[in-house]
């Protein structure tokens, strides 16, 4: 979701607990008041990597992160909410489907009055000859699809190792 | 005699040059790429009458964003923008919290009426004020400002304008 989210529980009966004589029993929540969403588990052996983005959870996200969409739809007096909730999900399907595989981040897409600018981290597993054609591919049919001038950014990296912040 | 010279004049470009050797120098001079304009062309395309430039006696900017730190960012760039043209800047300030629209929705599908989330989305307000400008001064430097607005934040623009006072509103004779 694109501008600025964040979730604040209705707890029940609890307040009582919350007082510090009974610190102990802080876990004691209902299960329906947990968040689990944007929350990876641990695994036994330790070896499930994780990006930075990965790693922190949705409740840091103005605080250790920043959003993956820039837009003034959401603003006050904002224009164009669904139209381009709906375009931003579009191009991250496109960009993933494009670079099957290749893309080691989210992708970030920041809006300038017409122009759309995408931007991802890469991995060179393909030669630059065929990243070249796939970058002037997905320019030319977004901005065939989306009737806007459409940049691409991408950054390459070595392999998805290079990505990875810490392993759960 | 007239009628003579009319037909001829309709009846062959050639001849009609070499009677009316005016027509010629007309004919050259409404081409733009001949160097000497002849002083025989009338005066009326000669410049337009000077329009003098709009003062405006304040013009205010109100920045509207996602992000309390880009918004600070940009005002310290629309400031220093306002520095290096001379523009004064009186006033430059934001609101110490953001405006917030909330949303409270259950947070399951099916019945648990008492269990629910919220959401906020959150708009950063900033105002800069410049004081004194001229029309030329303030389209350059909103063009300048405009095209790099950051992703995110939005600008609006309202321009106060000093006008001279109409002819006929006179201050009132003392009798």
């Amino acid at each position: 979701m694109n501008s600025s989210i964040r979730l604040a529980q209705l707890q029940n009966s609890l307040s009582s607990l919350l007082s510090p004589a009974l610190a102990s029993q802080i876990h004691t929540s209902t299960p329906l008041c947990r968040v689990v969403s944007g929350k990876y588990r641990i695994t036994k052996k330790r070896d499930r990597p994780l990006t930075y983005e990965m790693a922190n959870p949705p409740h840091y996200i103005a605080h250790r992160k920043s959003w993956n969409s820039w837009n003034t739809s959401s603003l006050k007096d904002g224009l164009r909410r669904s139209e381009t909730a709906v375009e931003d999900e579009f191009i991250r399907r496109f960009m993933t489907g494009t670079w099957h595989g290749l893309v080691c981040s989210e992708v970030i897409i920041k809006r300038q009055f017409n122009h759309i600018r995408v931007a991802a981290i890469i991995r060179r597993a393909v030669s630059p000859t065929k990243m070249y054609f796939l970058l002037g591919y997905t320019e030319e049919l977004l901005a065939n699809w989306l009737q806007c001038p459409v940049t691409l950014e991408i950054q390459t990296v070595e392999s998805f190792k290079d990505v990875v912040f810490k392993y759960i | 005699m007239m009628n003579v010279v009319k037909r001829l004049s309709r009846l062959a470009p050639a001849i009609r040059t070499t009677l009316s050797p005016n027509l010629i120098a007309l004919r050259f001079a409404s081409t733009p790429s001949i160097t000497s304009i002849p002083s025989q062309i009338s005066k009326e395309n000669v410049l337009p009458t000077m329009e003098l430039d709009k003062l405006y006696k304040r013009v205010e900017l109100e920045m509207r964003g996602i992000d309390a730190a880009v918004l600070l960012s940009y005002s310290w760039f629309c400031v220093a923008a306002a520095s290096h043209l001379g523009i004064e800047v009186t006033k430059n300030w934001a609101l110490r919290k953001a405006e917030k629209e909330r949303h409270t929705l259950l947070r399951c599908v099916h019945i648990y009426k008492k269990h629910k989330v919220q959401y906020e989305i959150r708009t950063y307000f900033r105002f800069i004020h410049l004081q004194r400008l001229t029309g030329s001064t303030c389209d350059t430097y909103l063009e300048y400002i405009q095209r790099n607005l950051p992703e995110g934040c939005a600008l609006k623009v309202t321009k106060i304008e000093c006008q001279k006072l109409p002819d006929h509103i006179t201050p009132p004779t003392v009798e």
